[in-house]
């Protein structure tokens, strides 16, 4: 098959990954798994980082020219996932959404159309810049969406922790935008006006389990109203991300407390590391649901 | 022994002593000074000569949470009435990278602060990179601090202040979190920090097991040149190094904080009658988290969750330690105690 649109047909989506770090790699990984999606080529800054060297290890075509070898390429990607920094996407957008690509941003620049599959998988294929919000993000919104349904809430803080080995120095250095875009989909995903996101980073070895606690404030919040919505979002979280697990669900005197952990299941991630797993898993599914939509239009 | 004692053995090594009392002491009170007490305090401070005074929630700027506790005061709040209240001192803050950001430093200064410092784990100062970054673009003096500096050798200890003063930190300087420390730990730290860095040194210490005032003379001793104290240590568990004690040990030892002995007693004694219904005291829970080397701020959450779950909170500390616990990580208590309780109230049955 030799262009896009004969790919589609087939349901097969051309595919690149921009940026070569911790995320970059593991989606690799992911990609290279998926019916759906052919991984064309990874993006990285120097021949020399590791990520790329396991890319080209790993049989991928690498770049070293960031977006612009994407721009280059002898015919436009269908997807791109954006691994890279806030402050680059809307450069990569505006580079790439006049070829039609439809980028998925893992970065926290608060672009794009937000996704969460489980909770607007309507959303994906209405869009041509998906953002997949922060990792703590796709641990917390499905679960608060889901109490948010059933419960006037009138304050929720979500607390973040991931092992130190399984943040990059991107990440590091975007610990605002992680903050704010965290926040800006627990708003618009709950309705809650009053939201606070923190993020702790833990040294404890052996690794500690990524893990997002979440707090909130409700008059009618119990524990047993808490734990059927909770249970219910969880295993819906766990058709994509298989390491989602409810460690504490309780709630006194009006103040609700849930706490999730997330491993990882595999890849090129340790166990520990399932902030990495869950944004990679979500982004993973976003693709393919974009792919199926465009082979049921394809077909249809 | 007289006054004059003190005063003919003053010597001329300038130290200077930094005041956190009406932030780091928030976590003593679940962060609800209010404005006559913050000003009560700031004017007596001001008025004994205290060169840097502190003021915020306990954990510093955009702290105010559940997680934590809920500051009665908004940042806002406490930085314009503090900053009105002094006229000799320097206005400092504190901010944690992933519990503030950027806006909440930019606001700092709107509010003519000072003197800012970024706390990080002890081995996390990457994060404080683009803090400190920005903070030199606007030509705001800025420190780093390492936190929970107990959990990390002296040798890393130094590797990080290094880095923090290549991302722009005109000082750097290690908390003893937890109150772990004893004399010769600091003496140890502190002296490898200073042969790393050019900037001034600082310590700050916990009481937990008593050291406080012992472990900053430590510090002073090893080249440190910044000592951070409280009114009657007021702060976390068993409360920070006792400022009015601290400063007349340290003229008699030979170092010149610049500060008056009386109006820093009638300070100190503005604190305990004004901001704390008693002075902290180093009592069986607070020794239990100094040796099991976990944050003192954790104390009240503690002691609240371990009533609730009916468990022992000893034990709680001591499994908070085994996890190896953070500052910010207040969310473990839960688990552990759930844990300990031996009834998980989780999805997994």
């Amino acid at each position: 098959m030799t262009d896009n649109g004969s790919r589609a047909a087939a349901g097969r989506l051309s595919v690149a990954v921009l940026g070569a770090g911790l995320i970059g790699i593991d989606l690799m990984t992911k990609i290279a798994r998926s019916d759906h999606l052919d991984l064309g080529l990874v993006v990285g800054r120097d021949q020399a980082t590791s990520g790329l060297r396991q890319a080209h290890r790993f049989g991928v075509p690498v770049a070293t020219g960031g977006v612009q070898s994407l721009v280059d390429s002898e015919r436009p990607f269908d997807v791109v996932f954006d691994a890279t920094s806030a402050s680059s996407h809307a450069e990569h957008v505006e580079k790439l959404a006049p070829l039609g690509t439809m980028l998925i941003d893992l970065t926290p620049s608060r672009s794009g159309q937000m996704i969460f599959p489980t909770v607007n998988r309507a959303d994906i294929s209405a869009h041509r810049d998906l953002s997949m919000v922060s990792c703590g993000g796709q641990a917390a919104v499905p679960i608060l969406h889901a109490i948010s349904q059933i419960h006037e809430i009138d304050y929720i803080e979500v607390v973040t922790t991931a092992a130190t080995l399984s943040i990059g120095r991107g990440t590091r250095m975007n610990l605002d935008e992680y903050v704010d875009t965290t926040q800006e989909a627990v708003r618009c995903f709950t309705g809650v006006a009053d939201v606070k996101a923190i993020l702790n980073i833990s040294p404890a070895r052996p690794p500690a389990t990524f893990r997002v606690a979440m707090s909130l404030l409700g008059k009618d919040l119990t524990t047993d109203s808490l734990r059927s919505v909770v249970t219910a979002a969880a295993a819906e979280v766990r058709s994509f991300a298989r390491g989602f697990e409810v460690k504490a669900c309780t709630a006194n005197d009006g103040k609700g407390f849930v706490a999730v952990e997330v491993t990882s299941s595999g890849d090129r991630v340790p166990s520990y590391a399932g902030n990495l797993d869950i944004i990679n898993s979500a982004a993973l599914l976003a693709a393919e649901t974009y792919a199926a939509d465009r082979l049921s239009m394809a077909g249809g | 022994m007289t006054e004059t004692t003190s005063r003919d053995v003053a010597g001329d090594k300038p130290i200077q002593i930094h005041d956190p009392t009406l932030r780091d002491g928030h976590h003593a009170v679940r962060h609800s000074l209010g404005a006559d007490q913050l000003r009560a305090y700031a004017l007596a401070a001001d008025a004994a000569g205290v060169p840097v005074v502190e003021v915020g929630h306990g954990n510093g700027l955009g702290a105010s949470s559940l997680q934590v506790g809920r500051a009665r005061l908004s940042d806002d709040e406490m930085l314009s009435l503090t900053r009105q209240a002094l006229t000799n001192s320097k206005l400092a803050v504190f901010m944690l990278p992933g519990w503030g950001t950027i806006d909440d430093l930019k606001n700092a200064i709107a509010h003519d602060v000072d003197l800012v410092r970024i706390g990080t784990h002890c081995t996390e100062s990457s994060l404080a990179e683009r803090y400190l970054g920005f903070l030199r673009e606007q030509g705001v003096e800025a420190h780093a601090v390492l936190l929970m500096s107990h959990m990390a050798t002296p040798g890393k200890l130094a590797e990080h202040c290094a880095r923090l003063v290549e991302f722009g930190a005109t000082g750097v300087g290690i908390m003893d979190s937890a109150g772990h420390y004893l004399p010769t730990d600091v003496t140890e730290r502190i002296t490898a920090m200073c042969g790393a860095v050019d900037v001034p040194v600082m310590f700050h210490g916990h009481n937990n097991l008593g050291m406080a005032v012992a472990n900053s003379v430590a510090a002073a001793e090893a080249g440190a040149s910044i000592l951070d104290a409280c009114a009657r240590g007021f702060g976390a568990g068993a409360g920070n190094t006792q400022l009015e004690a601290l400063v007349p040990v340290l003229e008699r030892v030979g170092y010149r904080t610049g500060i008056d002995l009386y109006r820093l007693l009638d300070a100190a004694d503005v604190a305990e009658r004004d901001l704390m219904p008693a002075p902290p005291k180093v009592d069986s829970i607070s020794i239990v988290s100094g040796l099991a080397g976990v944050f003192s701020g954790f104390k009240t959450r503690v002691l609240d969750v371990s009533a609730r779950e009916g468990v022992d909170p000893r034990d709680v500390f001591f499994e908070l330690g085994r996890r190896q616990a953070v500052a910010g990580q207040e969310d473990l208590i839960v688990d552990v105690a759930l844990a300990l309780r031996g009834a998980g109230t989780g999805d997994r049955s």
